[in-house]
């Protein structure tokens, strides 16, 4: 345990709220990077800095430096955009970027490969549809989820109202990101002070993540998040208030035991009108406890642990100078897309998409990305993105919605047959992301087709089953949270844990390791034959294998750790 | 002191070198030289060749211009100085980019050398001489005695169109033709030679010739790897694009056994190139000679194979009788023809019997390509790096590869051997050390500015230094790009701007940067900086000059005239350097 500051506090501390020497770094033309200290900061603007991994074993003999370019994240609360972002967004993919859109499991969009001397275009373009990348990323508020439920749009109004009122008010006030990337001029002195009433100078100890969910739909995975707010309707079907909920989080480190992903707790209910009370209270609790020593331990979800929840309750109430009620009772259904056509309030319909891995590209035989630019084109509907990397076109009128069916069907963007397919997930992992040990995006496919095969056998491909795939265990793709989820070790090498509840409230545990693509079929071809003979009705694949004993059931905290493996022979 | 008088019956240069051999001579060693000398024309045989005595009266002068870009033309211009001093003439060479028009009409005899550039261009440093004898205010040649020896490519439509007006324009201004033009191919040796022989009797007036001491002083002495062709070792061979670049640009690190060809920074390397087995072999099998052996290695290893001009059409024709060939060229339609096709094409396109003969008789020698050398001795020792872009394009269906750079990219590798020539090149050479200097070289062109400053490195010269540099895109095209990062941390490189013409909807050339930078640019040129662009010459180059004719008038406030007069200093101060192919 450290016991001095950790890096990055030092430079957030002498940043002058995330400026940094960013200004000058975009000067040099001659690399593609920029400084360590301004890659830090950059993440506050919502960019970072990658480099193409693909190539890396060429550049050095090439005489070229890393193939160099940025992520840019939008920040998009709710993940709803207008036709018009949506095509922005898509021209900038393609001018800019490496000609993908990436949606995230987080309801944003990633744009790859956007080089230094382009970042400033970019950006500029994404400002004049009223976006930003503002905060989404770094040790700060991201942005806020919300659960996408086009068939109750009333419900979905206050929600959406409610992520988009929690998002502005945490928003930081540093004039940082306008003056670097939108040549804004330099408030002259003073502002300093005034600068982050709610962070202060050195704003968070780790990134803070915060989601709202609407029962009994969990497609946010409220309990992966450090702060999450569920719907609680009265009768009426209207709004009466939020359970909060606190100290979740994914990320873990091989072989560091004391790292570990964690499930949310419900502390409490609160009203509407007390949630941004509440939500600020919790981030300053959070800054304040925090620990900004050990960057591995500083997220809320082991303040939570260390600190005790109901401390950590009681210090919330102060500071908000409200009293949270006892929670109120809620069910969840699941955690995956309602796929296909819905039927809105007033007659309209939404037709949720299936984009694999979230990746919107054109790929021969699937022009995804041009399909959606035909849609985008045709009317004034909603583009929503949902936390499971798809993409809802919301309100489509009824005299339209034979033809947007048609294109989504030639794209094949309507969803696969396979349960197991459409309710998978995996994380971008390589060639962009530089935390990546295995990939993920470029490899879950293959391993479905196999997987699918062997449901086949057993009769079980129409069965809903969730998988998800991460390069890594930093848990992007919430795979912890996965009736099957699989863990990045290393080239071609993955953890398998297994388990998790369909609905996202427990966890799995490790079931295998270091399996590669045939030991991931191999593991799992008996355990479906199993659960396709041995299943109760209705019973889900993750509840059946701790009926049948073959994983622990997992409980919180430090004890994701406790009794893995295979708990008998399959 | 310069003991002998100008009047002496030697060429200016030689009286330069006799007075650095006896005005440096102490007396004793003069002693020696007066009774040597003296003893030569007693004495037979004797150390020297010996001739009769130098007549008494005064060597006729003897005006050599030539147009030069890639240095054929002025050795060519050396040679026949030589031959004409032999035959008691007075040779004096001028290049023309120096050249006051004024000296040709108090000339007497004249002789002209010209090569053809960029599309039937006269080369860069020429320009300004060029267009002034075609212009108005060209003064009279009436009575000078002329010839005029014309080099060329017959690859190119053009051929030879440089010599051929300047040709004419003597014989207009009143000029006396005493020898007739002769247009050179790329093998100019032999027909330059037999034209000079035939030149400097034509211009001797009788009774003058051959009738001095020959006494070959020797220019300055060389390596005689300098002028050789040697072997080189290839010790690297990498592309330097990355494997998702559309381009492929070969940095070739050559290393030779008894030592680098003395080369400055500037100077070329000739690459002898073989021709792509593939292409022979489809050529030999549409002419209906494959599994000729012998046709086939000459081919290969000797003969331009690749290059259709309306010459080897119109040998095709005679040689074959086609009728459809004749017709063509009846038509007048030939020329347009071959434009994008090689003999390939022609014998495909309109095909007959052909004997080995005949085919080979369609072709030429296989002439070496030039390469900018990319090092300096100086950092890389015995070494010479070049950069060579692989040529491929498809033109009538057929997918094209230049024979050079394709026989580097694709035959080439590491370990194996390739025949090299030094081509010196004095006029793009570094100034002194503490001169600044700007270098633009997009693409290939950013060659010899990397030799540029390895030697400014070297050297630890205190001039600063300013490349700019564009290609494709920054993340798979940037050339060297390591290279010029060290060099920008040690200094050796001052700064450094780039053009990336793909990495935005909007094309960005090195022309809109040098645009950008317009104000400390001139600031630079004004303080006495060099300019040097390298690199293509058929667009970048012009664009270039145009662009800084435009700098110069905004940023000084210049009217279009004055501006470009700003640009002509330059050039005339030899301050504007182009290397451009
Ligand atoms: C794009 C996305 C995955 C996807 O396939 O959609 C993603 C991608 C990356 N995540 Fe993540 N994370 C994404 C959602 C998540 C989630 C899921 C969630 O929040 O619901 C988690 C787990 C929840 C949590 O935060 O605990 C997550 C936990 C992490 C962590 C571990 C954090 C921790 O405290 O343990 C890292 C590494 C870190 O922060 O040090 C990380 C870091 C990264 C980086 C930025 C790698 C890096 O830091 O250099 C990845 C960029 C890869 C690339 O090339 O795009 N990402 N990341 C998701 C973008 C969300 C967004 O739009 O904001
Ligand atoms: C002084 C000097 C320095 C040079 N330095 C360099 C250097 O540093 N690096 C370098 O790469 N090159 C350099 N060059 C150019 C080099 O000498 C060769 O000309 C070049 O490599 C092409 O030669 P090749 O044999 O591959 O192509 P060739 O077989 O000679 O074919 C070239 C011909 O193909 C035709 N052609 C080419 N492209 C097309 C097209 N798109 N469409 C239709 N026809 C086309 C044209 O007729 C062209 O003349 C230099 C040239 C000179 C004169
Ligand atoms: C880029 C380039 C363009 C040329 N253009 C022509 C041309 O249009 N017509 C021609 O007859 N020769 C052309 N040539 C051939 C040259 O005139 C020939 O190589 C000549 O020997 C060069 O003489 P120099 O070294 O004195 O410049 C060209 C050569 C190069 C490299
Ligand atoms: S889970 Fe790991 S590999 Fe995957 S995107 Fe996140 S950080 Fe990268």
């Amino acid at each position: 345990m450290p016991d001095e500051l950790s890096r990055n506090e030092r430079i957030k501390e002498a940043s002058q709220y995330l400026r940094g020497t960013l200004e000058q770094g975009l000067r040099d033309e001659i690399t593609g990077a920029i400084v360590e200290d301004d890659a830090q900061l950059v993440k506050f603007h919502g960019m970072y800095l990658q480099d193409d991994r693909d190539l890396r074993p060429e550049r050095t003999r090439k005489k070229m430096e890393k193939a160099f370019a940025f992520m840019i994240r939008v920040r998009i609360p709710g993940g709803v955009l207008t036709p018009q972002q949506w095509l922005m967004l898509d021209k900038l993919a393609r001018d800019y970027g490496n000609g993908t859109m990436r949606l995230t499991t987080r309801q944003t969009v990633q744009l790859h490969g956007v080089i230094k001397s382009n970042l400033k275009a970019t950006l500029k373009a994404i400002d004049t549809v009223l976006l930003n990348s503002i905060a989404a990323c770094g040790d700060i508020n991201r942005n806020v989820m919300c659960n996408v439920l086009p068939e109750q749009s009333h419900a979905h109004a206050a929600a959406i109202a409610l992520a988009r009122s929690i998002s502005d008010h945490l928003l930081p006030h540093t004039a940082a990101y306008r003056e670097i990337w939108l040549d804004g001029v330099r408030i002259a002195g003073g502002e300093e002070e005034a600068t982050e009433p709610i962070y202060g100078k050195t704003y968070l100890p780790r990134k803070f993540k915060i989601v709202v969910a609407v029962p009994p739909s969990n497609d946010v995975d409220v309990f992966a998040h450090d702060l999450g707010y569920i719907a609680i309707t009265d009768e009426t079907g209207k709004i009466a208030g939020w359970n909060v909920t606190v100290g979740g989080g994914m990320g873990m480190t091989h072989g560091e035991p004391e790292t570990y992903p964690r499930v949310a707790e419900v502390m409490g209910f609160c009203r509407t009108e007390d949630v941004v009370k509440v939500s600020e209270a919790v981030v300053t609790v959070q800054r304040d406890w925090g620990d900004r020593k050990n960057r591995k331990h500083a997220r809320l979800k082991y303040t939570i642990e260390d600190r005790g929840l109901s401390a950590f309750r009681a210090e919330v109430e102060k500071r908000a100078g409200i009293q949270l009620s006892p929670a109120k009772p809620y069910t969840f259904t699941s955690t995956g897309d309602r796929y296909g056509w819905t039927e809105g309030v007033d007659g309209s319909g939404h037709l949720t998409l299936f984009v694999q891995n979230g990746r919107v590209r054109d790929v021969p035989g699937a022009q995804q990305q041009s399909a959606l630019r035909k849609i985008a084109e045709m009317h004034d509907y909603d583009f929503r993105i949902t936390p499971n990397q798809n993409l809802v076109i919301s309100n489509v009128p009824t005299h339209l919605q034979a033809e947007v069916e048609r294109l989504a069907r030639e794209a094949g963007l309507l969803a696969p047959w396979s349960g197991l397919r459409r309710n998978s997930m995996a994380c971008v992992a390589l060639p962009t992301c530089g935390l990546a040990l295995a990939e993920s995006e470029r490899y879950l496919p293959t391993l479905l087709d196999a997987l699918d095969e062997k449901l086949a056998l057993h009769g079980l491909s129409a069965d809903n089953i969730v998988i998800r795939m991460t390069g890594c265990p930093n848990g992007c793709a919430r795979p912890y949270l996965a009736e099957i989820g699989l863990v990045g070790k290393g080239p071609g090498r993955y953890n398998l844990y297994l388990g998790a509840a369909f609905d996202g409230t427990r966890m799995n545990k490790l079931y295998a390791e270091d399996l590669d693509h045939a030991g991931i079929v191999a593991a799992l071809e008996p355990l479906f034959a199993e659960y396709a003979k041995a299943r109760q009705k209705d019973e889900r694949f993750g509840d059946y294998l701790i009926r049948a004993g073959h994983v622990a059931k997992s409980e919180n905290g430090a004890q994701f750790h406790a009794n893995t493996g295979k708990q008998k022979a399959a | 002191m310069s003991p002998i008088p100008k009047t002496a019956p030697f060429a200016d240069e030689e009286i330069d070198l006799l007075n650095r051999v006896v005005g440096t001579a102490t007396p004793v060693q003069r002693a020696w030289l007066a009774g040597f000398l003296a003893g030569i024309d007693a004495s037979s045989g004797g150390a020297l060749s010996v001739q009769p005595a130098a007549p008494t009266r005064p060597a006729e002068p003897l005006t050599i211009v030539y147009a030069s870009e890639s240095g054929n033309s002025e050795k060519l211009a050396g040679d026949i100085a030589k031959a004409a001093r032999k035959n008691g003439l007075k040779p004096s060479v001028i290049d023309m980019a120096d050249l006051e028009l004024s000296a040709l009409s108090s000339a007497k005899k004249l002789v002209f050398i010209a090569a053809t550039w960029g599309e039937g261009d006269p080369p860069a440093r020429a320009v300004r001489a060029y267009n002034e004898l075609m212009g108005e205010a060209a003064p009279r040649l009436d009575g000078v005695e002329f010839g005029v020896l014309a080099l060329g490519d017959t690859a190119y439509v053009e051929f030879c169109a440089i010599g051929k007006k300047i040709d004419e324009r003597l014989a207009a201004l009143g000029g006396k033709r005493v020898i007739d033009r002769v247009d050179c191919d790329l093998d100019f040796s032999e027909p330059a030679a037999r034209w000079i022989d035939d030149a400097v009797k034509a211009l001797t007036p009788p009774n003058a010739g051959g009738r001095v001491i020959e006494v070959d002083f020797g220019g300055k002495p060389v390596a005689a790897a300098n002028n050789d062709i040697i072997e080189a070792e290839i010790t690297e061979h990498v592309d330097l694009n990355s494997s998702r670049s559309d381009k492929e640009t070969i940095h070739l690190a050559l290393s030779f056994e008894n030592g680098a060809p003395a080369y400055e920074p500037g100077d070329s390397l000739d690459l002898y190139p073989e021709n792509d087995p593939a292409y022979v072999d489809e050529l030999l099998r549409i002419a209906g000679l494959a599994g000729d052996e012998k046709l086939r290695s000459d081919f290969i290893k000797s003969r331009d194979v690749t290059t259709l001009s309306l010459k080897t059409v119109e040998t095709y024709a005679e040689k074959t009788g086609h009728q459809y060939v004749k017709a063509l060229i009846a038509d007048g339609q030939a020329r347009e023809w071959i434009a994008g096709r090689q003999l390939i094409d022609l014998i495909a396109t309109f095909p007959i019997a052909l004997d080995p003969e005949k085919l080979r008789s369609l072709t030429r020698p296989l002439a070496p390509r030039a390469y900018s050398i990319a090092s300096s001795r100086r950092e890389v020792g015995d070494e010479a790096h070049l950069l060579v872009s692989a040529v491929r394009y498809e033109s009538h269906g057929r997918a094209r590869k230049g024979v050079a750079s394709n026989y580097v990219a694709e035959h080439l590798t590491k370990g194996g051997h390739v025949r090299v020539k030094l081509k010196p090149n004095r006029h793009f050479a570094l100034p002194a050390t503490d001169r600044d200097i700007i270098m633009v070289g997009p693409g290939t062109g950013v060659a010899p500015f990397r030799a540029f400053v390895q030697e400014r490195r070297a050297t630890q010269a205190s001039g600063r230094s300013w490349l700019f540099f564009g290609d494709r895109t920054f993340t798979h095209d940037f050339l060297y790009q390591l290279d010029w990062q060290e060099a920008l941390k040690d200094g050796a490189l001052t700064r450094m701007d780039v053009a990336f013409s793909r990495d935005t909807p909007e094309k960005i050339y090195v022309q809109h940067k040098l645009w950008d930078r317009r104000a400390e640019l001139i600031e630079w040129l004004d303080g006495g900086a060099y300019f040097y662009v390298c690199g293509d010459a058929k667009a970048m180059a012009k664009d270039v000059r145009t662009m800084l004719v435009r700098a110069y008038g905004d940023v000084k406030a210049l009217s279009a005239d004055a501006a470009e007069q700003a640009v002509v200093t330059l050039e005339r101060e030899k301050r504007y350097l182009q290397d451009t192919y």
